[in-house]
């Protein structure tokens, strides 16, 4: 390591070999990973990660063949319409090449080991109430913070590996914390908790980008999620099998939920559609709305095979999941009703337990609880100083817990629409001056 | 509703350095980096699920974007340096856009240092910036290679000023006289004229700049000056070191001005008459002008254009129609109306299109938008339609302006008329219905700029009155200067701000002062058409020879020489009638109707009128007439059915020339006359005379020599 770090000059390449994980991948990182990563992949080539470099593309695997191409001595020249690399550059991969191209990756760390420091509270993207409701959890960087709804500061921080946590769920029986997210443009990861001994026993790595909108089959056996490939994925809770990669979507999906007998997903996504997917096969059965705007939130009846739907357009849709008649070209006969335009674009619904309520949140920083029966508003729950990510009803229905991007979780007392409680999640520490 | 305001701002951290907030400080950064340009995120859907405004000119919608979007993905308020949005430009994770910054670079350092505290939006009523100023208000150089810094200072809105020079972007509009690179330091390649265009956040300034010729011994020789315009071309061209062209010939003279005024070149009789008139060349040639523009093919001619202009054709309107608004298009044109009459007239017309002709201005765009988009274009020489997605990114226009502009014409309504064809153009009494697509709600028409005594818009009725009031009046800084530049391109090929309708700061003029005063000019008299055509045909620029000199034969902006233009579709069939005497027989309309005389391009369709660039009168752009020569074409000419029938046409011109007896010399200079509009040089003669001998058939020589003719440049093009 001491080497290495004395050796940045070009000095004695015969004495060092370039190294992969330090030398290599900074140079591919910065000329070639514009057009070869899994987004773009030209060429079926993805040069992300060591093992995609040795897979390689269309041409065979890249090792040593890359070298080929951005000497020139292939066709075309590589970096494609950029400066060829400098001789300097060419030489590192030369000579990691001739010394047998070993990958030196180190093993990112699973988790946090001591719990994050933060100068500033973090956006929120995730509240969950445990089914006994004794629990709040909430989503913090790195972690998940497990609040008494009664109590002070955090009693438990599950420190996990991904940077944002945008899904909480709690199996029925309160023993399991799913917990879904990734770090943005690296990975995605399904967290799996036992709430007893407060461990992660199991971490499932899916995708190269953070996952959405997490749910829970009814018999709590599996877990869907949208994802930034434009699937839909559900995997096997107990497992961690990947059971369906659903590809029906045209764009990122960004929040599933299962219908009454957790045999068919509805997802919603940036393509604008609402699905409908048989979850024991992945076969599309048909969109069951119009589509407006961009849509990334989707709450279902607690009974029944209705779904609230709501995005771009900031007005929540209330759909059947079941068309009543045969379909017809841009027919909208599973519209129940639509509740009124939202002041900003809705980002969080929710259902209250017994089904009599819909709580809408979004960007304007505002709660609105509507009568589910009649789609009356009968409320709004304010003080939010911005957008809203997250919204959930406390099992017994008479709370609510928000939170979002001022990085305060607030609770309200459901039928009054008053605040009755605020804190900051994470304990703040002032940074230290540079 | 936005939220805009810091929520966790570290104070302790910000004793003795400033705030950084998004619209000052990060802003300029993201649009300096390449993140906000057309093909990366400021494209309309954005890029790879990531959207920004285009060339940033919407900062709230930015900071959302990068702060709010998709729950805060690209922000990361707990470890700053991790957010998305520095690891993407930094290529610490793969970005398509590749690497915009280095890491801890100075836009690194700046973008992480906001995020760190608190990453405020800042205070529009301060941060904005309200003005840029440039280190010069012009910049000369004596000779190319010279190079200079251009410095450019932004003035906010608290009164705070500061050295953007880094971050503003400075373009040449001519990169091959000068060039600015990318620490805007202005590289100069040749003699020449050009303009800087200076932007900075959502500012921008234009600049000329001059490189003058590096040649030595200019020295200026006056010539005389026929008008005001001969003044202010002749001041420019000094200080440039550019010696003008002296008169074209009498001959010349009278086809150019013939072509340009009537559409058609001049009779051989007509031209022989004019060279034997004595007096000076001012004079006579004044005299000439007054005679022509009381031709009833004047108003043919400036009827073709104004029907390109307002796209009359029965494409749109029928049959009927078509000739009514040519009957109301001359008439207009014969009675010399004062244009911003004749301008309120089509803007307010109503009822129905058979009876009140003016109202068919409506029928071809049938919606308020496109109605905004034409009036603007054709009247103000202003482009919106980039305003209808976003901002303009070199204009002061917004996207806002574009729909309270539309919602001027919201009222318009159409419905069929009594008679078959017709339409009535009434006003509807829902009239809101422009809408902003982003808000979703009804847009108020508001004027595009404000000026001097413009009326009160009224709440609701018709609100073309009093948009017609603010269009067509004298303080409107746009429309009698758009009318004055497009009419003067028609006698030179080029306006003075060129394209015609494309009227913008980043689009200077080439010579003010003279646009300035020719406006006033027509403005003080009242907006008379004819004072202006007047005004232009009588000045020496105007009747100067295409042939150049040492000093100006690169000048192809300042007139200081006329430039041969190839002559319209129409220009082009009605003088090879003259050519060759042959007489034209459209289809559908009278025998003898000439190519000028015809309704709409649906007449003649398909030939030798389309294959010329006649335009479907599809657009209201000048741009739709096509000039250029193509190979179809010169195999027309060359080989086609239409020339030669013309020529061999047995009741034409030589035909009569030939049975009338006349002798070699007169055969000769009547052709010469008919098709280049001179007399043959001696040698071209005894060539001809030689030619003319050869062979048995002395009409079928002629016809030969005739072909050759109209087959040179000097028939093809008005020079």
């Amino acid at each position: 390591m001491l080497v290495r770090v004395l050796s940045v000059p070009l000095l004695a390449w015969s004495a060092y070999a370039a190294g992969y994980h330090n030398d290599v991948r900074p140079i591919l990182q910065r000329h070639c990973q514009g057009c070869h990563q899994s987004a773009s992949k030209q060429g079926n080539l993805d040069l992300t990660t060591y093992a995609t470099l040795a897979k390689g593309g269309n041409r065979g695997p890249a090792i040593p063949l890359l070298l080929d191409y951005v000497t020139g001595k292939r066709q075309p020249r590589m970096p494609m319409g950029g400066q060829p690399l400098g001789e300097d550059q060419v030489a590192i991969l030369r000579n990691w090449i001739e010394a047998g191209a070993k990958d030196d990756t180190p093993v990112e760390s699973a988790a946090l080991t001591k719990p994050p420091v933060y100068d500033q509270a973090p956006v929120i993207n995730a509240v969950a109430w445990s089914p006994d409701g004794n629990w709040i959890a909430v989503s913090g960087y790195r972690e998940i913070l497990l609040h008494k709804p009664g109590g002070n500061g955090p009693e438990a921080r599950l420190l996990g590996q991904a940077d944002r946590i945008h899904s909480i769920l709690f199996t029925k029986d309160g023993k399991t914390l799913i917990a879904a997210g990734g770090t943005p443009a690296r990975f995605g990861e399904v967290q799996i908790w036992d709430m007893a001994t407060r461990k992660q026993t199991r971490s499932i790595k899916l995708t190269e980008d953070t996952v959405f909108g997490a749910s829970l089959s009814p018999d709590n056996t599996q877990v869907a999620v949208g994802c930034t490939d434009n699937s839909l994925r559900v995997l096997d809770v107990a497992t961690g099998k990947e059971l369906q990669k659903i590809p029906h979507h045209e764009n990122w999906v960004l929040s599933t939920v299962f219908g009454i007998n957790g045999k068919r997903i509805v997802s919603v996504g940036r393509d604008r559609a609402a699905k409908l997917t048989d979850a024991t096969n992945g076969q599309f059965i048909e969109n069951i709305n119009l589509l407006r705007g961009e849509l990334s939130a989707i709450a279902r009846h607690p009974t029944r095979d209705f779904v609230v739907i709501g995005g771009e357009d900031r007005t929540p849709y209330y759909y059947r999941m079941d068309r009543p008649r045969v379909m017809k070209i841009a027919d909208d006969t599973t519209l129940i009703r639509k509740l009124e335009m939202q002041p900003g674009v809705i980002l969080a619904l929710a259902f209250s337990p017994d089904g009599s309520r819909i709580a809408v949140a979004g960007a304007a920083g505002e709660v609105r609880l509507y009568d589910t029966e009649t789609g009356n508003k009968i409320g709004a729950l304010t003080g939010h100083k911005a957008g809203i990510y997250t919204v959930a009803f406390s099992p017994d229905g008479k709370q609510i817990a928000t939170a979002g991007f001022d990085g305060s979780v607030r609770i309200y007392d459901a039928a009054a629409a008053r605040l009755s409680k605020e804190f900051l999640p994470v304990p703040l520490q002032t940074r230290s001056a540079p | 509703m936005r939220f805009l305001v810091p929520l966790f701002v570290t104070p302790a951290l910000l004793i003795g350095a400033e705030q950084l907030t998004f619209l000052k400080d990060v802003m300029p950064v993201i649009n300096k980096a390449g993140c906000t340009s057309g093909p990366c995120h400021g494209a309309a859907k954005g890029k790879n699920g990531f959207k920004l405004s285009l060339r940033g000119y919407d900062p709230e919608f930015d900071y959302e974007a990068l702060l709010y979007d998709l729950s805060g993905r690209r922000f990361n308020r707990a470890d700053p340096a991790r957010s998305l949005m520095l690891a993407k430009p930094t290529m610490e994770v793969p970005h398509g856009g590749g690497l915009r910054f280095e890491k801890d670079s100075r836009y690194y350092k700046i973008i992480l240092e906001w995020l760190r505290t608190g990453a405020p939006f800042g205070d529009p009523a301060k941060d904005k910036v309200v003005k840029l100023e440039v280190s010069k208000a012009e910049f000369f150089f004596d000779q190319p290679g010279a190079k200079e810094k251009i410095r450019t200072t932004a003035h906010y809105a608290d009164g705070a000023t500061r050295d953007v020079t880094a971050e503003a972007s400075v373009s040449s509009n001519t990169p091959d006289i000068a060039e600015v690179n990318a620490d805007s330091v202005i590289e100069t390649k040749r003699k020449g004229e050009a303009a800087l265009l200076v932007r900075y956040e959502g500012k921008f300034v234009t600049v000329p700049l001059t490189v003058l010729n590096p040649k030595q011994g200019f020295t200026w020789a006056a010539l005389p000056q026929y008008n005001y315009v001969d003044q202010l071309i002749d001041a420019k061209l000094k200080k440039l070191h550019i010696q003008p062209s002296g008169l074209a010939s009498d001959a010349e003279f009278l086809r150019r001005v013939s072509l340009d005024l009537v559409g058609v070149p001049p009779t051989p009789k007509e031209l022989r008459a004019f060279l034997a008139e004595p007096g000076d060349a001012k004079t006579k040639r004044a005299r000439a002008i007054d005679a022509l523009m009381k031709r009833a093919s004047f108003v043919d001619h400036w009827t073709v254009k104004w029907g390109d202009l307002l796209q009359n054709s029965r494409r749109y309107l029928g049959d009927k129609a078509t000739w009514g608004f040519r009957e109301w298009i001359r008439d207009s044109i014969a009675s010399n109306k004062p244009y911003d009459k004749m301008v309120r007239e089509l803007l307010t017309s109503r009822g129905s299109a058979y009876e009140n002709p003016a109202a068919n201005y409506y029928r071809v765009m049938r919606e308020p938008k496109l109605s905004m988009e034409k009036t603007s274009q054709v009247f103000l020489g202003v482009r919106m339609v980039c305003a209808q997605c976003h901002d303009h990114p070199f204009e002061q226009w917004t996207q806002n302006q574009y729909y309270q502009l539309s919602a001027f014409f919201a009222a318009v309504g159409l419905k069929p008329g009594y008679e078959t064809g017709d339409e009535i153009l009434y006003l509807k009494r829902d009239d809101n219905l422009v809408k902003h697509p982003k808000t979703g709600r009804t847009v108020e028409p508001q004027y595009l700029i404000a000026s001097i005594g413009a009326p009160p818009i009224p709440q609701a009725g018709d609100r073309r009155e009093a948009l017609a009031e603010w269009l067509t009046s004298k303080n409107n800084p746009f429309f009698a200067k758009a009318i004055v530049n497009r009419m003067w391109s028609y006698f030179f090929g080029k306006g003075i701000i060129d394209p015609v309708d494309d009227i913008r700061a980043s689009n200077p003029p080439v010579n003010e002062a003279l646009l300035t005063a020719l406006t006033k000019d027509f403005v003080e008299r009242g907006f008379d058409l004819h004072h202006l055509i007047r005004t232009i045909v009588n000045s020496r620029a105007y009747q100067a020879s295409i042939d150049a000199n040492e000093w100006n034969e690169d000048d192809h902006i300042n007139f200081s020489h006329q430039m041969p233009r190839r002559l319209s579709a129409e220009q082009l069939q009605d003088a090879l009638f003259v050519a060759t005497g042959s007489r034209p027989h459209f289809p559908e309309v009278p025998e003898d109707t000439l190519a000028q005389q015809l309704p709409d391009p649906h007449v003649g369709k398909d030939g030798f009128l389309d294959l010329f660039g006649r335009p479907q009168r599809e657009s209201a752009c000048e741009c739709e007439r096509r000039t250029d020569l193509s190979l179809p074409q010169a195999l027309n000419l060359v080989n086609g059915g239409d020339i030669a029938t013309a020529i061999g046409d047995p009741k034409g011109a030589i035909a009569k020339l030939i049975t009338a007896g006349a002798t070699d010399r007169q055969l000769i200079e009547e052709l010469y006359l008919g098709s280049l509009s001179r007399l043959p040089s001696p040698a071209e003669y005894d060539h001809a005379v030689t030619f003319l001998k050869k062979g048995d058939s002395r009409a079928a020589r002629a016809q030969d020599l005739l072909w050759a003719l109209v087959n040179s440049k000097g028939f093809l093009f008005n020079r």
